[in-house]
């Protein structure tokens, strides 16, 4: 038994390891679905269904097929759309919204923030049937057609996260040294343009952090789009359930959708990674 | 919401007499300031147009018989009273009373066992990567990737993997370490909870991590160091240092967590389909499912407002709680 017994530094580094070692454990099961996902996309659809699998040998053939079982580009080019257009809307809102909330103390700022957050209290079944209603109702008056469009979808994502956004944007104005504004009224700025070339271009960080973060929620939107579309408007979460349908069992393309669904949106964290990050903790961290 | 419309003027007349006295800068200004309301006048629209006014109409519906008969009047469809409410409620005839009430306590129990489960480990985890170890920026950024996934890639992906005689989590558990004896059924009776409930501790577990690391390296190291020297073991210094610190911010995700796995849509939807059976339909599935369904928009106009008004008392409850972390932060 003396044999193993350490002195407390020995004892200490032994826990460390141990801790460290632990640690990429955690890391590498977490990860553990991810590589799963991108190795059965590399593998055929008749292994994947008798479960059997050939890693060393991967294909990219569920890659080049995954574009014709399904109209897969429409459903992707339809989310690339309405999702960047809805979330550059949303930041563009946001900004000038967030903007006032961080620097104006007016008269109704508390109840509007107050109101911002409240939206995301409203469960969307609640206002999903009166939105479609609403559509209908603009068709028959007006005569714009909203119901399975891409603008339809536009202006309803532009609104859904418009709210998380100001709050993104507000807590990025709130780290600008009042100084900045100040120094650009004193050159002979008025207040609104100070904003829009001085105050917009010093948070750019946070309209790239802002935009991204938007964009990430809407890519992953079903509900309302399930509701509101019928075919053209359609994006990637309705289409990508039909590789498993009636008519087939296309693991290995159903796969390789879910890794081409997720690049994108991978790409636009990491590009933005750092300041995304600012942005969540300091809005978390403020309440 | 219509405030900004009037008061502004009042208050405007207030400050055009005090500025001038106050300061004499080199622009000055005597109109009103009306920017911050032309500031936030497009998200208010957009918010009013597409959440408050529907919202409102939601909460008309709930009150009236509106199904596939009435669709075509709209809002002209016969007023119902609380008659939504009592057959999903109380009336034990009506086949979707029970169906409703499955739906609640799945909710309940699916919202639990997911935010409880992404708290604690992402806590967990969190205090694992706040380490200092070889590594520690790529492990962090690397376990921020599974957030990233978009929800229905998630479910796919895990439905796939819960398949019970292909699957890979059955081939790890039965076939490679034999950990079981049987190959447990994932998809079908009640260990459907468990296959959205751990998709969701996945997805949501690195955001937690984040919150919590950015929590842990604002906490002042000398805190720590001064409770080791007296003394203070690793698990008392979590207890009476780290776990207090960080409440503000277990607070804040306690918060947001519960709503968001209260309205979890997606990730049943896309696993099961519109029905994901008694044993893990959850609010939204349901009400979904009745409203579009089976064209019962009163009634699930009525549940979602019942749903809504349970989350606005759970905030109310969290506010007590947490009241004074709010004003510490």
């Amino acid at each position: 038994m003396t044999a193993i017994t350490l002195s407390p530094r020995a004892r200490k580094r032994l826990i460390n390891r141990g801790l460290d070692t632990l640690t990429w454990l955690v890391v590498a099961l977490m990860l553990a679905p991810i590589f799963w996902l991108v190795a059965s996309s590399l593998q055929n659809d008749g292994q994947l269904a008798r479960g059997s699998y050939d890693l060393l040998h991967p294909t990219l053939q569920a890659f080049r097929d995954m574009w014709k079982t399904i109209d897969f580009e429409r459903y992707f080019i339809n989310s690339a759309i309405i999702c960047t257009v809805a979330a550059l809307l949303a930041t563009a809102f946001a900004s000038t919204a967030g903007y006032a909330l961080a620097r104006f103390p007016f008269r109704g700022a508390k109840p509007f923030g107050l109101a911002v957050i409240g939206t995301q209290l409203i469960p969307g079944s609640m206002f999903l049937l009166p939105v479609f209603i609403g559509f209908l109702w603009i068709k028959q008056h007006i005569g714009i057609q909203l119901f399975d469009t891409r603008v339809g979808m536009i202006l309803v994502y532009t609104a859904f996260f418009t709210p998380v956004a100001i709050y993104f944007m507000r807590s990025f104005f709130q780290a600008i040294p009042r100084d900045l504004e100040e120094a650009a009224q004193v050159d002979g700025c008025t207040p609104f343009t100070a904003f829009v070339r001085v105050i917009l271009p010093s948070a750019a960080p946070g309209l790239v952090a802002t935009f991204v973060y938007a964009f990430l929620f809407a890519w992953d939107e079903l509900l309302f789009v399930a509701s509101l579309t019928e075919h053209n408007a359609e994006t990637l979460p309705i289409g990508i359930r039909l590789f498993i349908g009636n008519y087939g069992q296309y693991y290995g393309q159903l796969m390789a959708a879910g890794v081409v669904a997720t690049i994108p949106v991978v790409i636009a964290f990491f590009a933005a990674q750092r300041w995304l990050v600012r942005g969540i903790t300091a809005g978390a961290v403020k309440g | 919401m219509s405030t900004p419309t009037l008061q502004p003027e009042v208050r405007a007349d207030v400050t055009t007499t005090t500025e001038p006295a106050r300061s004499p800068g080199p622009k000055r200004r005597s109109r009103p300031n009306r920017l911050p309301y032309w500031l936030i006048a497009p998200a208010l629209v957009v918010m009013v147009l597409v959440h408050v006014l529907p919202a409102i109409g939601g909460l008309v519906i709930s009150f009236k018989k509106f199904n596939l008969f009435t669709f075509r009047e709209l809002f002209g469809a016969p007023w119902n009273g609380l008659e939504n409410y009592r057959s999903i409620l109380l009336d034990t005839d009506n086949p979707l009373h029970s169906g409703f009430w499955g739906a609640v306590s799945n909710t309940a129990v699916y919202t639990f066992w997911t935010v409880s489960g992404t708290l604690v480990g992402g806590l967990a985890i969190a205090l694992l990567l706040h380490r200092k170890m070889p590594g520690q920026r790529v492990a962090r950024t690397l376990m921020l990737v599974p957030w990233i996934v978009p929800s229905y890639v998630v479910a796919v992906l895990w439905a796939f993997m819960w398949q019970s005689d292909v699957g890979i989590i059955n081939k790890i558990l039965v076939d490679y370490t034999h950990l079981l004896g049987h190959r447990p059924i994932w998809l079908l009776g009640p260990n459907t909870m468990w296959a959205i409930v751990i998709p969701s501790i996945w997805r949501g577990l690195p955001l937690a991590i984040l919150i919590f690391i950015a929590g842990l390296q604002a906490q002042p190291a000398e805190l720590h160091e001064a409770a080791a020297i007296d003394g203070a073991g690793p698990l008392r210094r979590l207890r009476f240092i780290t776990l207090p610190l960080l409440r503000p911010l277990i607070g804040v995700q306690l918060l947001f967590g519960v709503i968001y796995s209260a309205y979890q849509f997606a990730i049943p939807t896309v696993m099961f389909g519109s029905n994901p059976g008694p044993d893990a339909d959850l609010m939204m599935t349901f009400i979904v499912r009745q409203s579009f369904s089976n064209q019962l928009y009163g009634l699930g106009a009525a549940a979602s407002t019942l749903l809504m008004f349970v989350m606005l008392a759970w905030v109310a409850v969290w506010y007590r709680a947490f009241r004074r972390d709010l004003e510490v932060s």
